[in-house]
Order: structure tokens, then sequence, then C-alpha cells
């Protein structure tokens, strides 16, 4: 088939393209981790001068990186993971269970997600005082696991709702628990929107600066980003030690997401046997 | 509430763990301010302060400039914060000081509140009840900045007169430089730019009328300065409207620019990400040969006292220590900048030829008396210059947006 | 939901789902909704500086719906964040279903492909607003080099008024494509191989596919795609706040709620004021707005997936 060949061509050039408008900003980040202010500024799409490591010496020399990106890991691992179990769970409820409340609970949730919780830093940081939760990572997860619940609530609660019913009726029909039928039966089809819903909370836990700028001044419990704003001064950024630093901080994640990718697909395949 | 309860038997069991802590550490208060880029400079400041005072050791905080204001009100709304802070000057002084978060200082709890001249002090007067409410810690002076080589290279002088400046910055261009390093791009730089260039022509009378209700923005004196700004869009950047501030930094340290516009607070910076540039910092063109060259100024921020601090006498010490001259000549050594400290020395020539232009200044209008309500006059003016210098609006029309706008809290523009 | 055989009892049931959702309510209860609330009460007072003084009723809604310029700034904002709503859902979303349906042709390559797509997601914004700055840059940016080698001249695409938000629009659609793509190909793929090759049989194309089958089986996904690119509009902040600066350059042209809310509340550092009173009226009203149109459009959206 000479049509399908041509048109497999044009989809594949459709990509390729796509696939250089990805890359290539993600190349001129990488090359800008070598150059200074001036170079970046005047010629930034030229290599380098040369494989000039200042950049990433005065992050290791100025700022306690390995401290920061551990913070970040604990902090952002934790809030992933309470998010999914606490967001698997409502989701659950409201997607496989007709209750009364239901509606009502998925627009609490939802609702969530349409005010900027910046606006509510003043009570929220006079609250999390009360519990002793400022200046503490716990008090971080917590933020955020309230921040990230909604939209994980709204992903798996649109995922959940469309698996079929018949495995979980087989299910129930062999005497199943509840418990179980959520656990074996119906979460391991639900894997790609975890992955989603990981993934999508993931990304604005790990670059976020604000919060932790809010309720974080002891420097030993910094996150990464947070850390990296010493490079940001008021009339002048070190833009090159902070590409050095931002690229440093996208490697771990990346490697999370292309780990979870074969996951990923490995759950869509698992999914499509209906 | 029962979590109501649980929050206080957490609360009460942190507080016990949090003394403790206070007590090993008797002596420490903390400075907080948004000077990331000052930290060596404030530790050897510090380290004095304690030589002098033995026992007490100030730990340096430093937050996100841009969301420095942010994460202050959320620390002092909840009791917290540093127990020295930088605070900003004028409105943004104020929004704190209104609402008591900050310790009043007066001339028996800071005597060296006389060391300061008379409108630095303003500058950190809650107007409503006339008391001073933080120490100002430096003046900045808006101007021109003169690559020197380049301009000895094309074989340009330093101008003085509008007509002249118009005449150097064709003279660079048609040898290929950008005349002028700055765009439109960044919004707050355009009160700057605006500011540079217009005082000059509308001249202390003119704030004298605005300030006794005698005319508004309106005036033609202020809509025919606003104009001359137009005539400057030929010599800057190809693009300008598109070029930020960062850029514009990076076009006059690169040499590609000849002028960059701005203000006393880059000296540091530019010597420090170009520490060869020979540059002269110039007073803007006078509208005509012999009239005055009015540099704008105005109060950058000041040292306040967290009026919930549980050390305010080791704080008031520090603030009266940094109110004396010693500290004053140190503070401009290290930082690079004014000190409006009586009898400080400067000893770096271009700082000191910045003090000098200062005899002849005018305040940085919208700032100093147009920033302590909504909106203030630096937004009106900072988006409306970056759309007349777009071409999405004539002076005339800039000066009738200011005065409606600024009319919603100032009697005198309401008509 | 179908009927149970051996139903549990109805308070074991009810028991069960409230175990389900309680630790999530509780944490949204305690983290969100009451510092919210509490905030909220603020656009109902009058504020000295930073402190609250008294009830003043609607006067801070009063000033940012009619009082110049305020009212100008809120409606400009609304119409920049209707905008972007409308182009990101046929830019981002729609590049991304067209991307979804490349990847799952499953040709040579594909793995890698899905993970490229992907990875300007996990970037920071930061990150993302500086590079496209420097790509869209007037003098040294490689948009207007690669014009200008086709003869077109140069542009400064976010200095100018009328191109100013679309740039910043084409950037977040570059950031965040991967994620509607994603979810996409997750509905995609889950289509029952039978159905797509029973189509084929039949003699459907590919845009036949597209617009007959696929279409409307990926339903929920469109409506989780739809729903959160809304809510996300209408929140736009960090991308512009990093590209244009709070105050929208140029000249207000990319003003959006999120930076007017932000500015208002926060104040501008170099040009503003705190002010809570009318920062959080804003805040009261984008809520308002988002949870009334959210709440009819997930009606709309869920009777589609329904009718299947």
């Amino acid at each position: 088939m000479n049509g399908e060949r041509a048109k497999n061509a044009a989809i594949q050039a459709l990509l390729v393209v796509n696939g250089v408008v990805m890359l290539y900003p993600l190349w001129v980040m990488l090359i800008s981790a070598f150059k200074s202010n001036a170079e970046i500024f005047t010629s930034p799409f030229a290599l380098p001068a040369g494989l000039d490591f200042t950049n990433i010496a005065r992050i290791w020399n100025e700022t306690s990186f390995v401290r920061y990106l551990g913070n970040s890991m604990i902090v952002t691992g934790a809030s992933v993971a309470v998010i999914l179990v606490f967001a698997t769970m409502a989701a659950y409820a409201i997607a496989r269970y007709r209750f009364r409340l239901s509606a009502a609970v998925f627009l609490f949730f939802l609702s969530g997600l349409m005010v900027p919780l910046k606006l509510a830093i003043i009570p929220l940081f006079i609250q999390l005082d009360m519990l002793g939760l400022v200046d503490n990572r716990a008090g971080l997860v917590l933020v955020y696991t309230a921040m990230g619940l909604p939209s994980a609530v709204f992903i798996l609660t649109g995922f959940l709702h469309t698996l079929p019913g018949e495995l979980e009726e087989a299910a129930r029909i062999e005497g199943a628990s509840e418990l179980r039928i959520m656990l074996s039966v119906m979460l391991p089809l639900a894997r790609p929107a975890l992955v989603i819903a990981g993934i999508q909370n993931a990304v604005p836990i790990w670059n976020d600066f604000f919060f932790p700028l809010v309720l974080i001044t002891s420097d030993n419990l910094k996150t990464l980003p947070q850390g990296l704003t010493v490079f940001m001064g008021e009339y002048n950024t070190d833009w090159g030690v902070l590409f050095a630093g931002l690229s440093l901080s996208a490697l771990p994640i990346m490697l999370v997401y292309i780990a979870l990718s074969r996951q990923f697909i490995a759950g869509l395949t698992q999914g499509a046997v209906k | 509430m029962a979590s109501n309860r649980l929050g206080r038997l957490v609360l009460a069991a942190t507080a016990a763990w949090g003394m403790a802590f206070s007590a090993a550490h008797a002596g420490d208060i903390t400075f907080w301010t948004w000077r990331q880029e000052d930290k060596v400079a404030y530790t050897e400041l510090f380290n004095d302060f304690t030589k002098a005072n033995p026992g007490i050791h100030v730990k340096f905080e430093a937050f996100d400039a841009p969301n420095y204001a942010t994460i202050l009100s959320t620390a002092l709304a909840a009791g917290r914060g540093g127990d020295v802070l930088a605070t900003r000057a004028y409105g943004g002084l104020e929004v704190f000081a209104k609402a008591g978060y900050l310790l009043a200082l007066d001339k028996v709890s800071v005597p060296e509140l006389g060391n300061l001249p008379e409108d630095a002090l303003a500058s950190e007067t809650l107007r409503a009840d006339g008391r001073v409410y933080s120490l100002s810690f430096a003046s900045q002076t808006l101007g021109v900045f003169l690559n020197k080589a380049v301009f000895a290279k094309a074989g340009v002088a330093a101008p003085a007169t509008w007509d002249e400046f118009l005449a150097a910055c064709k003279a660079l261009k048609a040898k290929g430089l950008i005349p002028i390093a700055n765009g439109t791009a960044t919004a707050w730089m355009d009160e700057v730019f605006a500011s540079v260039f217009t005082n000059p022509f509308l001249g202390p009378q003119f704030v004298s009328d605005v300030l006794a209700g005698k005319t508004t923005f309106e005036d033609k004196r202020y809509t025919d300065a606003l104009g001359k700004l137009l005539e400057l869009r030929d010599y800057m950047p190809p693009g300008y409207t598109g070029i930020d501030y960062a850029t514009g930094q990076q076009l006059f340290l690169t040499g590609r620019a000849a002028m960059f516009v701005g203000g006393s607070f880059e000296i540091a910076n530019f010597r420090k990400q170009n520490p060869k540039l020979e540059m002269e910092f110039i007073a803007p063109p006078a509208p005509t040969a012999g009239a005055p060259r009015y540099v704008s100024k105005f109060y950058d921020g000041g040292y306040a006292v967290n009026a919930k601090s549980p050390h305010q006498a080791d704080a008031l010490k520090l603030v009266r220590y940094m109110g004396t001259k010693a500290y004053g000549d140190k503070f401009a050594a290290l930082l690079g900048n004014i000190s409006p400290i009586k009898g400080v020395e400067i000893t770096d020539p271009l700082l000191a030829s910045v003090a000098k232009l200062n005899e002849t200044s005018m305040p940085y209008i919208m700032a100093v008396y147009f920033r302590y309500d909504s909106p203030t006059g630096s937004e009106l003016l900072s988006t409306g210059v970056q759309k007349m210098m777009g071409g999405n609006e004539t002076p005339v029309a800039l000066g009738e947006a200011i005065t409606k706008g600024i009319a919603r809290y100032y009697k005198p523009f309401q008509k | 939901m179908s009927v149970k055989r051996r139903r549990p009892r109805r308070w074991q049931r009810g028991a069960w789902i409230a175990l389900l959702l309680a630790p999530a309510l509780l944490v949204m209860a305690m983290f969100v909704a009451i510092p919210l609330l509490a905030a909220f009460r603020y656009a109902f007072y009058a504020f000295n500086g930073l402190a609250a003084t008294h009830f003043i009723g609607l006067e801070n809604f009063r000033a940012v719906l009619l009082e110049q310029p305020f009212s100008a700034w809120t409606l400009r904002a609304l119409e920049h964040n209707v905008i972007v709503f409308v182009a990101l859902m046929l830019l981002q979303n729609g590049l991304a279903y067209l991307i979804a349906f490349a990847l799952l042709k499953a040709l040579p390559g594909h793995r890698v492909h899905q993970v490229i797509v992907f990875l300007p997601v996990v970037l920071s914004a930061v990150i993302v607003g500086f590079l496209w700055k420097l790509f869209l840059h007037p003098l040294f940016g490689l948009v207007n080099q690669a014009l200008m080698a086709v003869g077109i001249g140069a542009h400064p695409w976010l200095g100018d008024e009328n191109t100013a938000l679309g740039s910043l629009i084409f950037t977040n659609a570059w950031h965040w494509m991967g994620f509607p793509a994603l979810i996409f190909l997750a509905a995609m793929q889950r289509i029952p191989r039978e159905v797509m090759e029973a189509a084929r049989i039949d003699g459907a194309t590919d845009r036949a596919l597209l617009r007959a089958i696929i279409w409307p089986l990926v339903a929920p996904a469109t409506t989780i795609i739809v729903t959160l690119t809304f809510i996300g509009s209408f929140n736009w902040f960090e991308l512009p706040y990093i590209m244009a600066g709070l105050d929208g350059s140029p000249g207000g042209a990319t003003d959006v709620l999120g930076l007017y809310f932000y500015r208002t509340a926060f104040g501008n550092t170099s040009a503003g004021l705190q002010d809570f009173g009318r920062g959080s009226a804003l805040a009261v009203l984008m809520f308002l707005f988002l949870a009334v149109v959210s709440a009819l459009a997930l009606r709309v959206l869920r009777r589609r997936e329904i009718e299947l």
C-alpha cells in the first residue's frame, strides 16, 4: 500500500519536526549552563567558548546543592506519594459508587483548583505556625498535598469512571471484598492514570519556590529551586549559574519520567485488554 | 473545636522546644533583607558590630527580592520575622508601619536618627503619625551611564544639552553602535527612563505646583517633556519594545551600546560583571545650554525593628550602629551605594561623582509622592510610557490617564 | 453503576465510602478550604496598610468592577484569559490530539517520541520563560534569524502589543503540550482493537477514524483536558510573570487575571502597593466565575460521555 506508506512517512515527519522543536531549546538550556551572562545574551545559540565549569563550581561552592537536592526529593516524593494514595481512595469512591453527596464532594475537590492558594498564604502560614509546621518539611508536604489533591482526584475520577464494570461485578460475585476489588482488580487498570496524575503533580512541586520561600527559612531545610534563588539578585540575575542549577535539577525528574514512561506503556497495553 | 485543642497542644510543645532553642542562642538576632547579593558585605559589617557589642551575633537572612514583601508580610502577620528588617521607603514602608508591625524610632531610642538629613527621615516616616519607622540606608540617583572607551573610540564628547545629546546619539549610531542600551520591555525601568529625561525639562517648580494642587500631569510642561522621550526612539536598540532590562544591561556591559539610563544602584553590579569597564555617570541633558541638569533622587529603603521582636534591645543596638558614620563609610565602600548619613566619606571616584551630582537633584516624582495609594503614579507612568514608546498612546493621553488615575485619592486632581 | 449481588449492609457501605474519602477531604479542608475562606473574608474588609480595619460590605467588589482604572484592568485581564483559553484549546490541545494519534500508530521510534514530547513538561517555568525570551529576542533571537533568512523582517515578538500575548501562548503550548498528548494517548490506547480494525475494514480513512471513532471514544479524556485547560488558563500566572512581568508588559497587553490579582494583593515591588482587600475581591470573583462555568461545562461534557 503505497498511500499508507506515504501517510506513515508524513506522520513520521510530523513527529520528527515536533521532536526537533521540543529538543532544541533543551539543547540551548544545556549549553547555557556553560556560559557567562554576557555570552548568553550576545550569542545565546552559539556553542560556549569552552567547556567552562565555573557555573557548576559556583553552585557547588555557594549553595548546599546536595542537601537542597535531598530536601527536594524528600518533599516531592512524600507529597506525590500521599497525593496518589489519598486521591486514589477519594476518586475511587466518587467514580465507582453512587452516593448522595457524590457530586458535591467532587465539586468540592475541583474547587480547590480554582483559586490560587497564594491568596491564602497568610492564614495558611498562621495555621501552620500554630501546628508547629513552619520551617518544617512536613508542613510543606501537607500544603503540596492539599494543593495537588484536586487535580489528582479529578484526573483519577475521570479514568476510574470509564473502567468497565464487568470485572468488578465478576469479582463481587466471587465474594471478593470491596478492598480486594479496589486493590487487585480495578487499580492495576488505572496505572496510566496514576502515572499521569503523579507526574502532573510532581513537576510543579519539584519546581516550586514560592511556598518554600515563605515557609522555610533554615538553610538545611531549603529545597533546590528555593536555594537557587540566591543567584537572582535585585538588579542582576546570574543566568548561566541558574541554567546550570536548573538543568541539574531537571535531570532527576526527567529520569523518573523516562523510567515511568515504560511503566506507562506497559500499563496501557494491559488496560487495552477488555 | 477539637482540632484547635490539638493545635494548642502542639503549639505548647513546639513553644517549649522553641524556647529551649532560643535559650541556647541567647544574644542572637536575625536581619532580614531582599539583598541576597550583599551577604559578604553584611557579614563583615555585622562582625564589626559584634566586636563592639560582644555577645550579640547577627544572622543574615536574605530572600528573593520580588517576593520579599509577601514573605515579610506573611511572617509579620504571624508575629514572626527577623528582629531587624530591611524595609522599602515611602508607600512601601507605610503599608507595614500602618499595620503596627514596626517599632517607631525616635531620637531617644535611636539618637543616630540625628545623623540623617530631613528628606531621608521623611522617606521612612508614616505620614499619619509623623513618626520615623526605619533608618534610611541609601539614596539612589538616576542618570546616564557612559562607556568612556566607546565614546572615545567614536570620537564623541559627553553631551550636556538635549540637542547635543541627540547629536551624540546620531554620531554614535553612524559608527554602527547602539547609542542607548535601554529597551522598554521591563515596566519599572520605564519610570526610571522617563524620570531621567523629563526631570530637567520639568524642574522643581513643576513638582511644587503639583504638590500645591496648582497643576496636574495634564500640564503642557509635563506632556511636552514626555513627548521628548519619543525623539529617543531612533537611538534605542532595534526592536527596543522587546528589549528587557537584563538585555539592556548586557548591551552596555559588552560595549555594544554606548549609554545606559539607570540608577546608581547599578554601579556595584556593573563592576562585578565587567571589572574592566570604564564608565562615567552623568546628569541628563539640560533643555538649553547652561540650564540646570537635574538628576532624580530617592531613598531606597531602611532598617526597621520588628515590633514583636523578643530581642528589641539588641535589635535597637544594631539599628543604632547602622546609623553611625563608621557604618555609613564602610557601607558605601563595600556595597558601592551612597549612604545618607551625614559626613560619610566616599572614596570611590565614580560614586563620589554621583554624590556630587546630588547637589543638583530633584525627587523621583512618582516614587516619592505618588506611591502611597492605588493606582500608584509609578504603575500608571511605567505602563503608560511602554504604550507611548510603542506608538500606542500620545503624551497628552498619557498625562490625562495618569491624572485621572491619581485623582482617585489625590483631592487636588478631582475636578 | 451496576446492580450488586450480596450487597453489603448499608452502613458498611457508607462507612467504606467515608473511609475512602476522609483523608483527602481532611487535608483539603485543613490546608485549602479553611485558609482560603479566611482569605475570602478579606474581600469584605477595609485595610489600613496590611491590617484589616473594618467590614465594608461589597466596597472592594465595587472598586474592581466599577471604578476606573481598576474596572478597565479587570475587563482587559478577563478578555486576555478568554483568548488564552481558546488559543490553548486549539493550539496546544489540538496539536496534542494529532501527536497522540501519530504516537498511537506505533511507528518505529514512537517510544522515543513519546518521551521527547513530554520532556518540556518537567522543566521549571523559569527556564522555559527565559529560553523562549531568548528565542524571541528582537536582536539575537533565533526566530527572527529564521524569518530573516526567508525574507521577513525582525520583529520584537514580546514587545509588540499585538504579538506579545500570542508569543506567551505559544510558549505555554510548547511547555505543556506533552501533558494533553499523554492523556489523549492513554485514552486512545484504551479503545478496543476490534473497533479500530472493523472501521479500517470498512475502509475508513485516518481522518474519518479520528473524527467518527476516536473523537467520541476519548470523550472522558477530553472532559479532563478541557476542564484543566479552562481552570489553568484562568489561573495563568507563572509564565506571563517570568516573560512579561507583573505589569503584563508591554502596556498591559499580556495582563491576565492571575497577574492582576497577585499584583493587587501582594504589590509590585517597584511600582505598586499591597491591598489584600481588592486582591481578595478579585480572587473571589475569579472563583465564582470558574466554579459556575466549570460546573455547567462539566454537565455538558459529561453528558457527551454518557451518550456513547
